[in-house]
């Protein structure tokens, strides 16, 4: 316990010594919003695999194949495999279309207010359902690890991350989850290493123990995922829906260019893909050495069983090396859940500050300096609110949230975002329509669902992307068609199909 | 102006034909890793014994294809890397110039 607040004390302590640094370069909105556009692509790869590393990935995959084997490994592969999306059809288009959020290529592509509320809407309720769960778990979390209450704890992780944001903008949340993902990988390397030498650096082994061990079902699919369109839902909510997540298509307006931001995506491939697929290993030596029972004494679902295995591997209960690795890898968990929650707030506060406020209710008519000014207020705002909601949300099931994040990005955001690239009769009706089919069914489907509802549940599935995905774009298309040509809107799409695949604007 | 306003047809003739380009790589790499890994979690769902076949001592074909879907994932990654630095940039430049009113 001592040892992780120590380490987290220094890990703290570096994160605000850069949002100091990161305070002192942040003066225009674009420094703000998009550290000025100015990251390398190395950088933004390791920032995109801070972003993308929850604390659901980075202990709740290997719990989850320590607990039911494979299962947890497709939960691993998926948001490798999301990124294929995101390279072939996200991340450059972001870079040349838009500046600071999914509101603005929206706004370019339509022109129009009903469209760019649609875009706001999206985001905000992906956001907040993605960041309330986070507050929760941290506060599980830090309870957990260091015995703080959990509401000392959730206001904890509230404050330091407004700090980061209202202070350092996106420059600092850039460099928080910089550290983060170094800190991850080299907990992860270590961890790896020391889990092969135990084998005799034969992974096969790992899968052979645990046959030996819980029989041959528990290599089998279907322990977690017991229906089987849930696995398929499941996969489809991966692809797709991580394209859509508005905190991850922020990161792309980093990077000078579409060139960057494409080899940006490379690099998180590769940093975050060899992560996950350490996981699996990971989750399998767990079940083997610590062994599934204490696994579930220490947390029922299964989200301590990395700090354990680093334990076992460091010398076990009581020794300081166990107790060393254990209070890193706790530590590192604690700065993976503020690295997140900062970066989801900073993409709140420029939904509701860049596109609402300065946008949709003063029409763009505010002065950069000013508008600076209200984004920081917006970011104090939302991290309130979000202590908030993550005091509220103590013992409250907050998986549907997670689920629905996921859902609403899979089935709103996405399918508008596309078809605003990709369709040239796509309009504003379009938008509304994707927009409300999508986030409807999604909450729907969501909350007579068994993550919500348990046993009564109305609807088999805990994952509905399968059937809200489509439904999603059956409204972007309907809509389009209902609200009838707009001659304006499709002549201007040459010039916007020029920005999206140059990132050139012609005047 | 007419000078300005054949260069910008120019550049958007430029931009199709960087989409249909665009489009003839990422069509067949898309599909590439929708079937790979949308197929991968149908088998999971609905062949749940093919995946347990014993492939490498007590590695089932389910492990080998998650393996597969990573190295998949990391070989189009590099693939489009090139593909994009190769056929897409020149062309992404070349409207860039026209734009500009200096392209030939």
């Amino acid at each position: 316990m001592s040892l992780t607040l120590a380490i987290f004390t220094v890990i703290l302590l570096i994160t605000l010594g850069i949002t100091y640094w990161a305070a002192k370069r942040t003066s225009t909105t674009a420094d703000f919003y998009a550290a000025d556009s100015q990251l390398t692509a190395a950088q933004n790869g390791f920032a995109l695999a801070g972003d993308w590393c929850s604390a659901a990935a980075f202990l709740g995959f290997t719990g989850l194949t320590a607990l039911f084997g494979m299962d947890g490994a497709f939960y691993a592969l998926g948001p490798l495999v999301a990124f294929c999306t995101v390279l072939f059809l996200i991340a450059e288009p972001m870079r040349n279309t838009g500046r600071y959020t999914l509101g603005d290529i929206i706004r370019s592509r339509m022109q129009t207010r009903a469209s760019l509320l649609a875009a706001i809407v999206g985001t905000v309720v992906v956001n907040f359902a993605y960041l309330m769960p986070q507050m929760a778990g941290a506060g599980a979390l830090v309870r957990l690890l260091t015995g703080i209450s959990y509401d000392w704890a959730v206001i904890f992780v509230g404050v330091s991350m407004i700090i980061y944001v209202a202070f350092g903008g996106m420059l600092a949340t850039t460099w928080v989850q910089i550290v983060k993902a170094v800190l991850m990988l080299s907990a992860g390397a270590i961890i790896l290493v020391m889990v092969l030498s135990l084998v005799h650096f034969n992974p096969l082994t790992l899968f052979a123990d645990a046959e030996q061990k819980y029989g041959a079902k528990y290599l089998l699919p279907g322990n977690y995922l017991k229906i089987p369109f849930d696995q398929i839902s499941l996969g489809l909510g991966y692809v797709l829906g991580l394209a859509g997540l508005p905190h991850v298509m922020t990161r792309f307006y980093t990077v000078p260019d579409a060139r960057t931001a494409r080899r940006s995506v490379v690099w998180v491939m590769f940093l975050a893909g060899s992560f996950f697929a350490g996981t699996t290993l990971f989750g399998l030596a767990a079940a083997n050495f610590v062994g599934q029972d204490a696994i579930r004494v220490a947390d029922k679902g299964g989200n301590l069983t990395l700090p354990l295995l680093a334990q076992y591997l460091g010398g076990g209960k009581g020794t300081f090396g166990g107790d060393l690795m254990l209070g890193f890898v706790a530590a590192v968990a604690v700065a993976t859940i503020l690295a997140v929650v900062s970066a989801l707030t900073l993409s709140t506060s420029g939904a509701i500050a860049h596109d609402f406020y300065v946008n949709w209710v003063k029409r763009g008519q505010v002065d950069g300096r000013q508008e600076v000014w209200i984004a920081r207020v917006a970011a104090v705002v939302i991290g309130v609110l979000a202590i908030a909601l993550g005091i509220l949300a103590q013992g409250v099931n907050v998986a549907v949230l997670v689920i629905l994040a996921i859902c609403v990005a899979a089935s709103a955001n996405f399918p508008v975002l596309i078809l605003s690239l990709f369709w040239r009769r796509f309009n504003t009706g379009g938008v509304v329509g994707g927009m409300t089919v999508g986030l409807s069914s999604s909450v729907v489907l969501a909350m007579i669902g068994p993550a919500m509802r348990g046993a009564d549940a109305l609807w088999p599935l805990v994952n509905p992307t399968v059937v809200s995905l489509p439904l999603g774009f059956l409204g972007a298309v309907l809509g389009t068609l209902m609200w009838g040509r707009d001659a304006e809107n499709e002549q201007r799409f040459d010039a916007f199909l020029l920005q999206v695949h140059t990132g050139v604007t012609p005047k | 102006m007419t000078r300005n306003g054949t260069s910008i047809e120019a550049a958007h003739a430029t931009v199709r034909q960087l989409i249909a380009e665009k489009l003839s790589y990422l069509v067949p790499m898309a599909v590439i890793f929708m079937v790979g890994y949308i197929g991968l979690t149908i088998l999971a769902g609905f062949a749940k014994d093919l995946m347990g076949t014993k492939v490498i001592g007590s590695v089932n074909l389910g492990f080998v294809l998650i393996a597969f879907n990573y190295l998949m994932s990391w070989v189009l990654a590099i693939i489009y890397g090139r593909i994009a630095a190769g056929k897409f940039d020149p062309l992404a430049t070349r409207a860039a110039l026209e734009v500009a009113g200096r392209g030939n």
